[in-house]
Order: C-alpha cells, then sequence, then structure tokens
C-alpha cells in the first residue's frame, strides 16, 4: 500500500524527481523536447479522461450557477451571483454547512482512530497469523456493501424496536429503547456512527501495510534507548505515518462530503434539519424544487471549499 | 521475488486487459435504443416500477397480449427502482431521452408537464379519435391532459381487530372521538403495542398526504380554496391539524414518526405492533402473506364528529403519459389505450389490487380477499380524495407542511404557527 | 577444596534462578496480561465490525413477515435459503451480476493502467503546471455528484456512450483514477531512484524501468489499490443507474434497488443479494491480502 517517503532520512528517495531532466548541451534538438514532453506522454490518458468526462460537466455546472430557468425551462436567463445570494441567505443551506462539518470532521477523526487501533491490533505479534488473518476478513466486512443496502440495515437494527435497543434494554444501559434516527437529538451522531462503521476499513487497510513498512530496526534502537510503547508509539508510529495519515484524512474529508444516499435512506435530512447536509440541501433543490441553478451554486460553493482543502493537500505534499 | 512477481503481475493484468478488451468488443452492449424506420415494426419503450409490484411475469404476459394484437409493435420494459424514478425521470427528459411511454405519480405531472416532458394526451388522444369517457379521471395541467391513472390504490383504515378486542374497543371506530378512544386503550395494551403509526419521513413526505390530510379530506374539507390557492389556515385545517397533535401528545403514536417511512409503518401493523394505520388496500395481500394470523379489516377513514357527508378516500394511483420526445406518439397511445381497456384494465387491478381507471371495468373480486369486496364498496361510495395532484412542486408543498407539521408536534412551535407559516410557503409557489 | 566449590555451586544456582525467574514471570504475566488485552480488543472490534452482516445474514434466511418482529431472533422457524434461490435462479439477476464483473474488472484494469503511467509521471519528472494538474485531480473528487447528473447524462448521451459497458466503465474511472493516483505517486516516491538509474545506464528508456522494475516491485501496492478500486465500481450505484437504461446493461446495486419496491421490500431477497455481492470482493481480498500485508516488508523499500 502507498506510503510516501517514509525514508525521509535518505536523501536518494528525497523530493520527487526534482532532478529529472539532466542537463543538456544547447544544439541538441530533439532530446530536451521529447524530454519536455515526456511527463505529459504518461499523463495524457489521465489528463483526456479527465478534461473531458470531469471538467467539462463541471464546467456546465458551473455555468448553470450563474444562470436562472436551467435544465427544467429551455430559455435560461443569465442572472450573475443571484443564486449564490440565494443559497448564502438560506437558513436551512447554513444548517447542512455546520451538520456537514461535524459530520465530516467527526467521521474522518474516529476513522482515523479506529483504522489505526484495528491496524496495530492486526500488526502485533501476540496473537499467531490464522487468527490474525480470520480478523482481518472480519473487519474489511463493512466496506464490501453497497451503501443503499449499509443504510438498510442499520435502519432496521436501530429501530425504535430494533436489535440494538433490544440488546441495550436487555443489558439495562438504556430504559427505553432510543428512537436513534427519529430524535433529533440522537440523528445526527446515529448517521455519523453508520458512516463511520463503513468506512473505516479503508484507513485500517490502509495503515495496516504502512505499519509493516516501518522497519523494525526503529523499534528496535528506540528499545535500546529505554523508550516504552506509548513513546515508541508517538515517537516512532505516528511520524512515519504521517504522511499516510495526511493523505487519507484530505481524502476521507471530501468523499465524506459527498456521502448523500446514506443520510437520504436513514433520515432524508431531518428530523428538524437534525441531518440536513450539503448533499441532501443540494439534491432537494434539484429533484424538488427542480432548481438546479441553485443547486449548482450550492455545489460551486462546496468545490471552492474543497479547492482550498486540496490545494493544502497538494503544497504538503511538495514540501515532503 | 520482483522477477515472480513480474510474472504474476503480468498474468493479473493479462486477464483483466482481456476483459476490458472483450467487453469493449461485446459493447454493442449497449441497450438497443429506439427503432427504425416506419415500414418496420416499431420497438416502444416503456419505464415503469410496475413490473415487480405484479406477480412474477404477470406484467410481462399483457405486453405479449398487446404485442399479439399489435403485431407492428414491440415493447421494451425498462424497470426502474421507486425510489429513483421521479429523478431518473428528470434527467431523462432534461436530456431528451425519456423513453416513449412512462409510468407517473400524479404529484409529479405539474413539473414534468410544465418541463416539455411529456406529451399532450388531450390532442393525441383526438388524433386517435378516442373518446374518454371510460376514463375514470385525467390528470391535468391548463386544461391539457398529461396523465391517465391506470391503477388506483385507495387508502382506508386498516384495524387490527384482535389488538381492538382485547383492549375492550367493541366496535371499529367511525369518527374522530371514537379513534382517539380506541387509540388509546390499544396502546394502554403497553409491550410496544400502540394505537396509531405517523410516517413522517422528509426524504419522501407523502406521509402528510396518506397520513395527515386524509382526516381533513375524509371529512370533506379541503387544503385548497375553490380556485386552488391554499387554504392552510382554514379551521377545518386547523382542526385536523390540533387533532394530529392531540393523538401525538395522547402517546399513542408509534416511536420514531420523525423519520419513519410508509414501508415501516406497514410493517409494523404486520407485525401486529400498532393497531390502527391509513395504508394502500394494494397492501392487503402483503399483509397476509407476511403474517397469515393477523386478524384485520378495512374502514373508512374516521370523519369529524357528527360529519354525514361524502367522505373522501385518499388514492394514489399507478399514471401513465407519453413522453414529448418520443418518436411514436401514435403507437404509443395504442399501448395506453391497451391498458386502458375495460377487460385489461380490469385484470390489471384485480392483480395489483387496486382499483381500475377505466369506469366500465370492474376488478374480478371472485378470487380475491372478501376484503377487496368491502373496500369496492367503499370505492365506490366515496369521493377519491388527492388534492396534490396535478399541483406544481407538491413534493416541496408536502416537505414544508410537513417539517412545519414536525415542528409543532415538538412543540416548538404552535400549531397555528405551523398552520401560517405553510401558507406562506404555499403561496409562493401556488 | 572440593567441598567449598560444591558448596559455592550448590548456592550460586539459587541465587541466580531466583531473579531470573522473577523477570521471566514478570515478563510473561505481562505478555499473558497483553494478550488478553489484545484478544478482547479484537473480539470487540470484531462485533462491532460484524453484527450488522450478521443481521443481514439473519434475514437473508428469514422470511419477509419476521424481518420487525419483537424481540428480534437470530434464527426462525421459517430458516431457509430460498431468498438466495430465488436471486441465483432468476437471469435478470444473474445478468446484473455479469454485468457488474464485467464492468469492475474493466474499471480495475484499466485505471490501474492509467493510474501508473500518471503516478509515474508525478513521481519521476518535474514539469510546469505538475502542482496545477495534481489539485485539479484531486478537487474533480469535491463536486456533488447529484450535481453532475444532468451535464453528465448530457455528455454520454451526446457522444453516444449512453447504455453502453465503456460509458459506464469510464465513469467509473474517472472516480477511481484520483484516487489511484495519489496512492500510486505516494508509493512511487518510496522507490529509490537507483532503480531507475540502473536501467537508464543498460540504455533502457524511462518506459522500460517503468514496466521491467518500478511496477514488478509494486505489486502490493498495486493490489491494493486494485482490490479497492474494483470496490468502488463493484458498489456504485447513482450513475450505474442513470448511465443505464436497459435490463441488458444494469448492475448488482440497481437489482438491489429494484427489490425495494414502493410499498415494500423484499428484506430477504435483498440482503441476500447484497450477500452474493460481496462475496467477490471478499475472494479478492482473500486471494491478494497475504501479497499486499505479508510482502509489502521493506524487502522492496531495502532493497
Amino acid at each position: 500500500m502507498g506510503q510516501p517517503d517514509l525514508r525521509t532520512r535518505d536523501s536518494s528517495v528525497g523530493a520527487p524527481a526534482a532532478d529529472a531532466a539532466p542537463p543538456l548541451l544547447p544544439g541538441r534538438g530533439r532530446r530536451p523536447v521529447s524530454k519536455r514532453l515526456a511527463p505529459f506522454g504518461y499523463l495524457s490518458p489521465t489528463l483526456i479522461l479527465i478534461l473531458v468526462l470531469m471538467v467539462i460537466p463541471i464546467l456546465m455546472v458551473i455555468s448553470y450557477s450563474f444562470q436562472d430557468n436551467v435544465i427544467v425551462e429551455r430559455n435560461p436567463v443569465f442572472s450573475g451571483l443571484a443564486n449564490y445570494a440565494n443559497v448564502l441567505s438560506d437558513p436551512d443551506f447554513l444548517v447542512a454547512i455546520k451538520n456537514t462539518l461535524i459530520f465530516i470532521t467527526v467521521s474522518t477523526a474516529a476513522h482515523l482512530v479506529l483504522g489505526l487501533t484495528f491496524a496495530i491490533l492486526l500488526n502485533t505479534d501476540v496473537v499467531g497469523g490464522v487468527t490474525k488473518a480470520v480478523f482481518r476478513i472480519i473487519y474489511i466486512l463493512p466496506w464490501l456493501f453497497t451503501i443503499a443496502v449499509v443504510a438498510v440495515i442499520w435502519r432496521l437494527m436501530l429501530d425504535p424496536y430494533g436489535v440494538v435497543n433490544y440488546i441495550l434494554t436487555s443489558v439495562h444501559a438504556v430504559q427505553k429503547g432510543v428512537d436513534w434516527f427519529g430524535d433529533p437529538s440522537t440523528a445526527l451522531w446515529a448517521v455519523t456512527f453508520v458512516n463511520i462503521w463503513s468506512g473505516y476499513p479503508f484507513f485500517m487497510i490502509s495503515l495496516l501495510a504502512g505499519l509493516q513498512g516501518i522497519s523494525t530496526d526503529m523499534y528496535e534502537a528506540a528499545s535500546v534507548d529505554g523508550a516504552n510503547a506509548v513513546q515508541k508509539f508517538f515517537g516512532i508510529t505516528i511520524p512515519q505515518l504521517r504522511p499516510v495519515l495526511i493523505s487519507m484524512a484530505v481524502l476521507d474529508l471530501i468523499w465524506t462530503s459527498q456521502q448523500f444516499a446514506l443520510i437520504w435512506m436513514t433520515t432524508g435530512g431531518g428530523p428538524l434539519n437534525a441531518t440536513e447536509m450539503l448533499s441532501t440541501y443540494t439534491y432537494k433543490q434539484a429533484f424538488s424544487s427542480y432548481e438546479f441553478a441553485t443547486a449548482s451554486a450550492s455545489a460551486v460553493i462546496v468545490l471552492l471549499i474543497t479547492l482550498i482543502l486540496a490545494v493544502f493537500y497538494v503544497r504538503q505534499q511538495r514540501v515532503r | 521475488m520482483a522477477r515472480g512477481s513480474g510474472k504474476f503481475l503480468k498474468q493479473l493484468l493479462g486477464v483483466a486487459t482481456a476483459a476490458a478488451l472483450i467487453s469493449t468488443a461485446a459493447c454493442g452492449g449497449s441497450g438497443s435504443g429506439e427503432s427504425s424506420d416506419s415500414s418496420g415494426p416499431v420497438t416502444l419503450e416503456f419505464a415503469q416500477w410496475w413490473a415487480p409490484e405484479l406477480p412474477a411475469g404477470a406484467f410481462d404476459q399483457k405486453i405479449a397480449e398487446f404485442e399479439q394484437q399489435n403485431p407492428n409493435i414491440k415493447v421494451k420494459l425498462l424497470s426502474a427502482p421507486y425510489a429513483s424514478t421521479k429523478q431518473q425521470l428528470v434527467s431523462g427528459s432534461a436530456s431528451r431521452t425519456l423513453p416513449d411511454v412512462v409510468g407517473l405519480d400524479g404529484a409529479w405531472v405539474n413539473d414534468f408537464a410544465k418541463q416539455g416532458a411529456l406529451a399532450d394526451l388531450t390532442s393525441i388522444m383526438a388524433d386517435a379519435k378516442y373518446d374518454p369517457k371510460e376514463l375514470v379521471s385525467q390528470v391535468k395541467v391548463d386544461s391539457k391532459t398529461y396523465m391517465i391513472p391506470v391503477v388506483n390504490f385507495v387508502y382506508p383504515l386498516f384495524v387490527n381487530k384482535d389488538l381492538l378486542t382485547r383492549a375492550g374497543v367493541q366496535s371499529v371506530p367511525t369518527d374522530r372521538s371514537e379513534f382517539m378512544e380506541a387509540a388509546k386503550k390499544t396502546t394502554a395494551l403497553g409491550g410496544n403495542v400502540t394505537g396509531w403509526a405517523l410516517p413522517l419521513d422528509t426524504a419522501v413526505p407523502n406521509g402528510v398526504q396518506n397520513d395527515v390530510l386524509s382526516w381533513l379530506w375524509a371529512s370533506g374539507g379541503s387544503m385548497l380554496t375553490p380556485d386552488g390557492k391554499p387554504n392552510m389556515t382554514s379551521p377545518e385545517v386547523q382542526s385536523t391539524v390540533d387533532y394530529v397533535k392531540s393523538l401525538n401528545d395522547a402517546g399513542v403514536v408509534a416511536p420514531g414518526s420523525l423519520t419513519m417511512k410508509e414501508q415501516d409503518k406497514v410493517e409494523k401493523f404486520t407485525n401486529g405492533q400498532v393497531a390502527m394505520v391509513i395504508d394502500s388496500l394494494a397492501h392487503v395481500n402483503l399483509v397476509k402473506k407476511n403474517n397469515p394470523k393477523l386478524n384485520f379489516t378495512i374502514a373508512p377513514i374516521p370523519a369529524q364528529d357528527g360529519y354525514t357527508g361524502k367522505r373522501g378516500l385518499p388514492y394514489a394511483s399507478w399514471g401513465i403519459g407519453i413522453a414529448d420526445s418520443s418518436e411514436h406518439k401514435a403507437e404509443a397511445f395504442k399501448l395506453v389505450q391497451f391498458l386502458m381497456s375495460q377487460k385489461t384494465n380490469g385484470e390489471l387491478a384485480t392483480l395489483a389490487n387496486g382499483f381500475p381507471g377505466n369506469n366500465t371495468a370492474e376488478p374480478d373480486l371472485s378470487e380475491s380477499d372478501p376484503l377487496f369486496k368491502t373496500a369496492f364498496d367503499m370505492y365506490k361510495q366515496s369521493s377519491p380524495a388527492n388534492q396534490f395532484v396535478g399541483l406544481p412542486k407538491s413534493e416541496d408543498l408536502m416537505r414544508s407542511f410537513d417539517e412545519n407539521l414536525q415542528l409543532a408536534l415538538t412543540n416548538k412551535q404552535s400549531v397555528a404557527d405551523a398552520l401560517n407559516k405553510t401558507q406562506q410557503s404555499w403561496s409562493s409557489i401556488i | 577444596m572440593t567441598a567449598v566449590t560444591t558448596q559455592t555451586m550448590r548456592v550460586r544456582p539459587e541465587t541466580a534462578t531466583k531473579p531470573a525467574e522473577r523477570v521471566a514471570t514478570r515478563a510473561s504475566k505481562k505478555h499473558l496480561g497483553l494478550k488478553v488485552g489484545v484478544i478482547a480488543g479484537l473480539t470487540l472490534g470484531a462485533v462491532f465490525a460484524g453484527l450488522p452482516v450478521v443481521w443481514m445474514l439473519s434475514t437473508s434466511l428469514k422470511a419477509n413477515g419476521e424481518v420487525f418482529e419483537i424481540p428480534p431472533r437470530l434464527i426462525t422457524e421459517s430458516f431457509s435459503f430460498d431468498a438466495y434461490a430465488k436471486i441465483l435462479g432468476d437471469p435478470l439477476q444473474m445478468r446484473f451480476f455479469l454485468n457488474s464483473y464485467i464492468v469492475a474488472l474493466s474499471v480495475t484494469a484499466l485505471t490501474l493502467f492509467v493510474a501508473i503511467l500518471a503516478a509515474f509521471a508525478f513521481s519521476r519528472f518535474s514539469f510546469r503546471g505538475k502542482e496545477a494538474v495534481n489539485v485539479v485531480i484531486v478537487s474533480v473528487q469535491a463536486v456533488p455528484p447529484i450535481t453532475l447528473v444532468i451535464p453528465y447524462f448530457g455528455l454520454m448521451v451526446g457522444l453516444g456512450l449512453y447504455n453502453t459497458y465503456p460509458g459506464l466503465i469510464l465513469t467509473h474511472m474517472v472516480f477511481t483514477l484520483p484516487y489511484a493516483i495519489i496512492m500510486l505517486t505516494a508509493y512511487f516516491n518510496t522507490l529509490p531512484r537507483e532503480l531507475d538509474e540502473s536501467v537508464k545506464v543498460d540504455g533502457g528508456s524511462g518506459w522500460t524501468a517503468l514496466w521491467r522494475v518500478l511496477v514488478p516491485i509494486s505489486v502490493p501496492g498495486l493490489i491494493a489499490v486494485g482490490v479497492y478500486t474494483f470496490m468502488i465500481s463493484w458498489n456504485e450505484y447513482l450513475f450505474a443507474l442513470t448511465l443505464t437504461r436497459t435490463d441488458d446493461m444494469r448492475t448488482v446495486p440497481i437489482g438491489i434497488q429494484l427489490l425495494m419496491g414502493q410499498h415494500s421490500y423484499e428484506w430477504n431477497q435483498m440482503m441476500a443479494m447484497s450477500i452474493l455481492g460481496s462475496i467477490p470482493v471478499l475472494v479478492l481480498f482473500l486471494l491478494f491480502q497475504r501479497r499486499f500485508i505479508g510482502g509489502l516488508t521493506a524487502g522492496a523499500v531495502k532493497s
């Protein structure tokens, strides 16, 4: 599994390809040009695909956001920033932003912690290989199912009279069954919990691979210096995993902010807007109010916020 | 190790690339589009969610009959998951790739018609010299028909007789006070039983139509003024919502209301957890199949105390329309005609456990549950009531009422405020 | 003298073993404590991860009417494999599985290929616009798919790719490429440049260096990315639904949603289909886990 730059102390691995173009004598016409074009050659399939199939639709969405009467009516009218004003002044949108922020930060943080914990548990020498393999299989199970099924099965289990409440009341952890999805005070946490459940294997696998790539020499050296387990963890494991952790965190934040089906099929953005997210807000604008321009404006706002995150991420990669 | 991995990798890539190439080659795997010229057979595409709801193969059989009667027309059935149907129709309409014939819900018609997605059936019927007198109803926008209901599903009150008897309720409630009492007594039985279920999920907010406003229509009330403007602050609407709130306050409503979906309501009734629900008649067989021991009956929705007028019976339909972008509108209408013909329509209604959209067709009640006869008589004596059919942005209307109602039920605002706010937001749409 | 030595010999072993013993028991107790802790942790985690799946299995073996009963039971009298039989015996559902396989495998193969090339470019070259391209690749994932559906749909219809395998394959590739490129770039970055250089010294080109040297060493990373890509494609619903029209092109997630009817869900069939649908990915993972967990060790990095 990819782990960027674990061997930062080894300068030969250091910065990616800073010395790709060897110094060339002037007059050697063809080599420099082909050398310069080489990376674009390798990138060309990606660029073509992303340009045609992603950038073009995205540009269309951006253009819709500046118009009115798009898609469902045949005579679009340029309307400047009106849609953005509408969106930003819509109280539902602001609630959606707040909920989305909570949702993605808690989800991502929990994914990291849970993924790391499981990865460490699965990386230990204390249990045998077969045991570890069995548990590995069990732990990636949440990953295997399409999100509609995850939503449906958790709705069933978290029903006021469902399995989870049954178990909790049997062991007297709660007195009466909790209305997980229907109670405004628990709905957001319930939805976040389900999202955590369905997403942690991604982190677990990547971190597990990352853990395996940390050479044991470092741990031995630390032991010799008298470090205990906690010090080793924070002094070696975390710094070595840092690049992976950051990449995963950024990706997860972006992906989680797009999560729609899970919320739609469990709470639909309710109750009382407790789980209204940017994704459900946009969906309702598009397919309920048929206001595609507003939906596009909302999408562009999300895109802008994410662009900031993306730029930060890319810069950070360069520094290493 | 690098060598070994290399070979393995090569094999892996080889297999996968072969798969990719095969698939692209076999990619005539494009589905069939519409076909040919006027001389050859015409292929119609019909998108609906009905086939899975009918007995296996039943719908295919009907289509086969149609193709027999019309050798020049072939029909390709496209199945669509119900939850995504509307969204797919909007997308298809936007790119002019809608199938020729589409299954519709009455609540969508206004918006689709305004978007130019649907063909004007009035003129098509005129061209085909079709007399619409046999149609129970037509859904019109600006006096042009855009959808014809094929099968109607009424929503009576389902009552669990065993629970009522156990609770000491002698007879099925006929007015609101009796209902409240029956609900209280059955809830008092304890053990996870409640009197009523109220699904108010905002993702698909038709709970406000089926379970809340149905009380209004049952008593002959209207949520609109005679000229079609919102009437949500009227005394009848206020009394309906007050009543629903009182049921909620009395604790007779099953927990989880605010995010409960229609399917959950049915499941809870089937399992004997809820004594009374307003539900689609089409579920009778479903309930019997899933819980053969359940002793239940159906009844009209209780009206306001003292109301003696004609009761409204809420309904929803499987409607049919023709895409405006279809190149075979005449042939498409032949399919519509077939499905609306006396014999076929009656058969469809029987299979679907609904009532025919053709007023001369009678569902074959001989082999079905006696409850259907009860329901059919009820149907004949009531007036069908669903005021959301034909309204613009009906889902938005339902949702804004739903959200305000939820605030009222959770005591975050008064019923009067809820209705005022609903009235305001509706006025900006209607 | 012998007396003295035997005496001392008798004494030393006793005192010698005591501290050693104490250390040994302390270590083994700690070891035991750790082992118990780890196993407890693993088990707790397994319950967390596995309970819903167990419930899915249980639901697939029940009759539909028993799904909501109180108190909930794991196994009921109507225990049967009917739901599975129905799915496996239905040619339509089987067609959905076939389509899913074709699409997911193609997407995986093509994504890996394209991502390898792109990662090579990012890792081994520096060029103008590199950061910009990187930002674009990362941020295209940020646009809510639901807003993209309609423009995208129009685009695919315009390109003539509507309701075709290539249409769906290319669409899924666009979703999986960003992640694949990011991860493979990071992975290639850990591989020392001496590997490339050694090929070039022998007169090979960058292309040779890539395919002969870098890729074979990266198999573990490729497999991890591949499995994840397969899974994304296999479970994708929205665009699979939008870009297919006829039953002969639809995929497993659509098949599952078709069981969620207007009036009720076919619970046991839905769950059966989900379980059946998860088996391919599970098998993939089983086959390859050794390679990308075990084989990852610095074998590649250290050499």
